[in-house]
């Protein structure tokens, strides 16, 4: 039962919570409630170690978990959020939105993801020098950087290949119309192709060709490859209380870039219409993905009030 | 001055407990009479209030409490590491429950004065 709680805490309580669980179902008849309780507060523990609660960490590898944590939350908003926008902007290489909630929507979350991807950039740069310094010290930072940077390499071939196939590249008469130029809103479509519904029709599904079937289960691992390499450099490089600070206020950006974003997509859902040849339809796989963005949000949210104003000046105690 | 200030203070930390504010009460209350190893502080409680916390909701608190500083563990050679309040968990549960008595009072009062004294 003990597998229900991170490794860090089973190190410091591990033992003597297992002397209390003995001694607990020895003087208890058999019910769920203790394995129950166990689970929960498992979860709970993990979730606290990851950044997101109370734990005995030191205030300085706490703040470094909880971006970590908002930075996978934004990950996984963004994701999706791309999964939608890439079929929106799709849509307007073939014909323009006929109402103006979508288009609304659309310039928002377009621009919402420019600023997106500016902080992201700006997030990342600066950790350059600390990676380096940690390979320098010998830390285990080769293995999570060659996992990243494999991942967005299939990633990148992968979407352009994909991409390439697709009509709206600037191959087909209709394809001058859209809000972002043809080429990324194809790549965009072709990094998020497994953010579908299809995965719910499997008859329908299996009539794609088999590269684009395989290509939409190996993109998903190619992005969990990225995502599991960059948390995993992440734990091994020190980020320095100024520089935690600086992440820190990207965070609190991105948050509100996200919730924008969130505000953008909703308003399609809500207000926007069926469009032109239905290319702008609101699919439940787009209702299931502003859900999940929601989560995300929340996540990071919860994050960022973890991190609070000043992570840097508490990391240097 | 001072005095609402601390009070905010002791209010914030057990505010963060959300749903563990109650094991976090009699869990400080048990400690409050010296330092108890998790199985000793079960049993305790289970005595004064009829409550008996399941494993992983008293290490659960157990581990907030900690990361708060409000108690903090005792040197041991025993697998079963007691605990013991710091000076700030001393505080904090002094002043949170001055203020359940005040509510306490204030409720019992109301009840006499409508219901008549039990």
């Amino acid at each position: 039962m003990l597998r229900w709680y991170p490794r860090e805490w089973r190190a410091r309580y591990g033992e003597e919570f297992t002397e209390l669980l003995v001694s607990d179902m020895s003087e208890r008849s058999r019910s769920v409630r203790t394995p129950a309780d166990v689970a929960v507060n498992g979860i709970v523990a993990r979730l606290a170690y990851a950044g997101l609660g109370q734990s005995t960490l030191e205030d300085a590898e706490r703040s470094r978990r909880t971006l970590l944590a908002f930075a996978c939350a934004a990950a996984v908003f963004v994701t999706v959020g791309l999964g939608i926008w890439a079929q929106l902007t799709i849509g307007w290489q073939w014909s323009p939105p006929d109402t103006v909630a979508t288009s609304v929507a659309m310039f928002v979350m377009s621009y919402s993801v420019l600023v997106l991807l500016a902080l992201g950039a700006m997030a990342v740069v600066p950790l350059a020098w600390p990676t380096a310094r940690a390979a320098l010290r010998r830390r285990n930072v080769v293995g999570p950087l060659a996992l990243t940077l494999a991942g967005a390499g299939i990633l990148i071939v992968g979407s352009r290949h994909f991409a390439n196939g697709w009509p709206g590249t600037g191959g087909h008469q209709w394809a001058h119309q859209g809000l972002v130029p043809g080429g990324l809103a194809a790549f965009v479509w072709a990094a998020t192709l497994f953010v579908t519904a299809y995965w719910a029709h499997p008859g329908a599904l299996l009539a794609f060709p088999a590269p684009e079937i395989a290509w939409m289960v190996l993109s998903p691992v190619a992005l969990a490859c990225v995502a599991l390499g960059a948390v995993g450099l992440g734990r091994q490089i020190e980020l320095s209380p100024r520089l935690l600070h600086y992440e820190a206020r990207l965070a609190q950006l991105g948050g509100m870039v996200m919730f924008v974003f969130l505000v953008g997509a909703s308003l399609w859902v809500v207000d926007g219409g069926p469009g032109p040849r239905n290319l702008f339809h609101v699919g439940a796989i787009d209702i299931a993905g502003i859900g999940v963005m929601v989560v995300a949000l929340v996540t990071a949210g919860r994050a960022l009030q973890l991190i609070g104003p000043n992570p840097g000046a508490r990391a240097a105690r | 001055m001072a005095r609402t200030s601390r009070q905010n203070t002791t209010q914030t930390e057990f505010s963060g407990f959300g749903r563990y504010a109650g094991p976090a009460t009699l869990i400080l209350s048990s400690l409050a009479d010296g330092p108890k190893h998790g199985y000793a502080l079960t049993k305790d409680i289970e005595a004064f209030s009829g409550t008996r916390l399941a494993p992983g909701t008293l290490y659960e608190a157990l581990s907030r409490l900690e990361g708060q500083g409000l108690i903090e563990a005792v040197e041991s050679d025993d697998r079963r590491r007691p605990y013991q309040l710091t000076v700030l968990g001393a505080t904090a549960l002094r002043s949170h429950l001055a203020a359940q008595r005040r509510i306490a009072d204030l409720g019992l009062r109301r009840l006499a004065g409508t219901w008549g004294a039990a």
